[in-house]
């Protein structure tokens, strides 16, 4: 139960009554008590004639999922199972992150009667946004007094990683396929494989004169070597403590999302089976065996789940988690942070195992707060933030140069630009033939 | 579900509900909430009470004995007024005053002159107890003149002033016992009364024969005395002691005797205690005479509207829903940290290192030696291109050791001048510092340009 603003205002009004007829402190004491009488027989009297809120039944009905930084229209029907008409405001209590801005509707329903109640969502965040409850307050016809009860109507829904990345997927992809077909940069190497036969043109590489062919045909033909395909790529998310650390206000574990996205689609593009696996100290999320749409909407739907952990990674576990999932040879990309040497140990030492059967790239975040940070020096302290700064980036380069000691290779580039980086890396060394 | 006609409700927050409530048949519905009944969160009123009845009672149980031991402990304590005509405690006098009563006699409780004005007749017993004095010489003597018969306990020096001028104080009886010695008729019933207490004296006894002293202890010590007055014909008993006439001591002794006597024989007893109603009123009239009466009501009446604006802005629609909020560690909070470090520590030199090695690895990447390369080499290379003397890039990149924080800030200026005559002499437009690197690189048998190692 509850007040209405009206009703308030319904007490207040009997200041008029109070000061009219009320001269002497007895008589205005008694046109108060009557006055209160009044007003609560009028309250009682609203309540008695409300229309129960719990004759009300909710269906709801929700798209399973979103992408974050897109719109969703959340849709309650409300069916009127009472003998009375409820003029009721509703609450459609949506977690605070669902985005659901004003969720608070005025419903007029006769008995008997379906309606739509429409709520616009906008989430903020990613994961799983969850609504539980819808509140139904129906006041009486002259709006003093209301009744109020709290109706179970859960629901659900999940809201995708944004891939923001997928922009610099055309351009990927066309210079992926820019690789189909050349000969005169393409060496023979143990990964390309033999395409066809056509005739020789002026500037084709005089190496890939295939004279057996020659002499077949009365022309001069070159063989042609297109870009290995059916190779595994597997990307390994590192989810421990270090993945929550925003840059550019965004978690790096966000980062790698873009990053890992963005790789799988333009890997699936190109023909490599990819396999995915996010991992602390158990898995969080692992997409294995998918191929084409199946690939990166598996993948998203098991990120959207993935929070970061505030553990520490356990690198002894990630071979073993690797060999898992194959044991050929495969690129292997780890999106972890490198941060000082002594936080880094764990990843060094076990980097020799893997890099021993795979191609490893090792991707992280660089926070590009540091690089600036390095470079202004104007006053004492920016000086000393510089050579914090200067320092930090120091250890990052330090960890590098023992990754690539153990024969794995490194990137690291600021949020925005470690998507396409990484994608960059992939094209190259498809087309350098070591995948 | 006789209608299931289907309707836009009108929502303000919803710009999008003005499409048809159809639902989209390529939407995936969320399924669970598909029954038709719906179950209730709130408890209806009756599974409240049910729910919470152990509280509901106890809580009346607590408030009841509460009450009760209120009134019983209420009962027991001395919160009356001394004499009080309906106070049952020690101090008080309804025992003497209940018993009066059954004897027949009208016994009035009396707070003001006036009222005593009222109740007193010529026949009338008046009882005066002025605790507190507040009562002056003209009201005492119109209070003497108002009854046959007025009975003073424990009279102040004003009292006597007025009623006995004959009469003074005598001090603390030392007696062990108090023996009737007079001719008042109430004195000889009672025989004795409590001893000790104060007593009065009579200084010029024969000189006054209508003043009679009664209970003597002692010389010139009475712990009664009547003075009956000549022309009105009015008496007067003083009784300095309060004792005689209190619950607690009203049964000892020949007290009750004494008291029945005193204030028995008239038909009406007014039994008046003074209060503040008896003081003159001075001044201008008061600001409670000066309101008009609805001003008390009103307020109440504001203070019932308050009550129900809290209950309106404060009553919660629904529960609260739960959200669990992401962590938020900035990443270059270790970097801003080790600054401060640096700035509170005043380690210029530290500082300062960390700079030069940052710088030199730079330098020695634009003058085109390795990652490995000595440092006197980087150094005879710099030199070289810059066409600087060898030892003052020595001097800017190993030697100085900064004293002071202007000589840290001029020594990071000289880093980054000679970084930049560097490389506009090496005719790279690199910049100070490499950005964070991954631009497409066009060549594909070279990695992608990043931060080089050092």
């Amino acid at each position: 139960m509850t007040l209405s603003g009206r009703f308030v205002f319904l007490v207040a009004l009997g200041i008029v009554p109070i000061v009219v007829f009320g001269p002497t402190a007895e008589a205005a004491t008694g046109v108060l008590g009557a006055w209160l009488l009044l007003v609560l027989a009028l309250g009682s009297l609203d309540l008695a004639l409300a229309a129960s809120p719990r004759a009300v039944t909710v269906q709801r009905m929700l798209p399973a999922r979103v992408r974050l930084g897109e719109t969703v229209t959340s849709e309650l029907y409300l069916t009127n199972t009472g003998r009375r008409r409820l003029l009721a405001t509703v609450r459609d209590a949506w977690q605070p992150s669902a985005g659901a801005g004003r969720n608070r509707s005025r419903v007029v329903l006769g008995p008997g009667e379906r309606r739509r109640i429409a709520l616009v969502l906008v989430p903020l965040r990613r994961g799983e946004r969850r609504v539980e409850q819808v509140t139904v307050r129906s006041s009486g016809p002259l709006g003093l007094w209301s009744r109020q009860a709290t109706l179970n109507a859960p629901g659900r829904i999940r809201v995708l990683p944004p891939f923001h990345s997928r922009k610099h997927l055309p351009s990927r992809i066309s210079r992926l396929k820019e690789l189909d077909g050349r000969t005169s940069v393409m060496v023979r190497g143990q990964g390309t494989e033999f395409d066809s036969l056509r005739e020789y043109v002026r500037g084709d590489d005089v190496r890939s004169i295939d004279w057996r062919a020659t002499a077949r045909r009365n022309d001069v033909m070159v063989r042609t070597w297109r870009p290995e395909r059916d190779r595994r790529v597997v990307i390994l998310l590192d989810t421990g403590r270090t993945s929550a650390a925003r840059v550019n206000n965004e978690p790096r574990l966000d980062t790698a999302f873009e990053a890992a996205l963005l790789l799988a689609a333009l890997a699936s593009v190109a023909g490599d089976r990819v396999d995915f696996l996010a991992f602390d100290r158990r898995v969080r999320g692992r997409v294995q065996g998918a191929s084409g749409a199946a690939l990166l909407s598996q993948m998203v739907d098991s990120m959207a789940m993935i929070e970061p952990e505030l553990i520490e990674m356990d690198w002894a576990a990630v071979p073993g988690q690797v060999r898992s999932i194959t044991s050929q040879h495969a690129l292997i990309v780890v999106l972890t942070s490198i941060d000082a040497a002594g936080a880094s140990t764990g990843l060094l030492s076990v980097l020799s195992q893997l890099t021993k059967r795979h191609t490893v790239v090792v991707a992280s975040v660089l926070d590009p707060a540091t690089v600036e940070a390095a470079t202004a020096r104007s006053g004492r302290d920016e000086i000393y933030r510089a050579a914090a700064a200067e320092r930090a980036l120091l250890d990052v380069a330090r960890v590098s140069a023992a990754i690539r000691q153990l024969g794995a290779d490194v990137l690291t580039a600021s949020p925005a630009q470690l998507p396409p980086a990484l994608a960059d890396r992939y094209i190259a060394l498809k087309a350098a033939g070591r995948l | 579900m006789t209608a299931t006609r289907l309707h836009i409700a009108a929502d303000a927050a919803a710009p999008g509900s003005a499409e048809s409530g159809r639902p989209e048949s390529g939407r995936a519905e969320s399924g669970r909430s598909g029954s038709a009944v719906t179950t209730v969160a709130t408890p209806t009123l009756r599974a409240w009470l049910h729910r919470s009845s152990f509280w509901i009672i106890t809580s009346i149980a607590i408030v009841a004995i509460a009450i009760v031991s209120m009134l019983i402990s209420g009962g027991a304590q001395a919160t009356g007024r001394a004499l009080a005509g309906d106070s049952p405690s020690p101090a008080g006098s309804m025992a003497l005053v209940e018993v009066l009563r059954e004897q027949g006699v009208t016994v009035t409780l009396a707070d003001s002159l006036t009222e005593v004005r009222a109740a007193a007749g010529d026949n009338s017993t008046v009882l005066l107890y002025d605790a507190n004095d507040y009562l002056d010489a003209d009201q005492l003597t119109e209070l003497a003149d108002l009854a046959a018969h007025t009975v003073v306990v424990a009279p102040s020096f004003l009292a006597l002033q007025a009623l006995a001028p004959t009469v003074g104080f005598g001090g603390v009886s030392e007696a062990e016992s108090l023996s009737a010695d007079c001719s008042v008729p109430a004195v000889n019933r009672a025989e004795q009364i409590v001893p000790g207490g104060d007593t009065l004296s009579i200084p010029q006894k024969n000189a006054h024969p209508l003043v009679t002293g009664c209970f003597a202890s002692g010389t010139d010590k009475f712990s009664l005395v009547q003075v009956e007055n000549d022309t009105t014909g009015g008496i007067v008993t003083l009784v300095p002691d309060a004792r005689v006439f209190n619950n607690e001591n009203v049964s000892g002794y020949g007290n009750a005797a004494l008291a029945l006597g005193l204030l028995g024989p008239s038909d009406s007893l007014v039994w008046y205690l003074p209060t503040l109603a008896d003081l003159p009123r001075t001044g201008p009239p008061s600001l409670a005479d000066l309101t008009p009466g609805w001003v008390t009501p009103v307020l109440l009446l504001l203070v019932l509207t308050t009550l129900a604006a809290a209950v309106w802005r404060g009553r919660r629609f629904g529960p609260l829903v739960s959200e669990n909020l992401p962590v938020t560690v900035k990443a270059s909070e270790t970097m801003e940290g080790r600054a401060r470090l640096y700035a509170r520590g005043n380690a210029r030199l530290r500082a300062l290192d960390a700079l030069r090695v940052g710088s030199v690895q730079r330098l020695a990447r634009t003058v085109g030696l390795g990652r490995l390369a000595h440092l006197d080499e980087v150094i005879g290379s710099v030199a070289a291109i810059t066409g600087s003397a060898p030892s003052e890039v020595r001097r800017v990149v190993v030697d100085a050791v900064p004293a002071s924080d202007a000589q840290l800030v001029a020594l990071s200026d000289s880093l980054q001048a000679l970084e930049r005559a560097t490389s506009r002499a090496a005719g790279t437009a690199t910049a100070p510092h490499p950005e964070a690197p991954a631009s497409a690189s066009p060549d594909f048998d070279s990695p992608p340009a990043e931060r080089m190692d050092p």
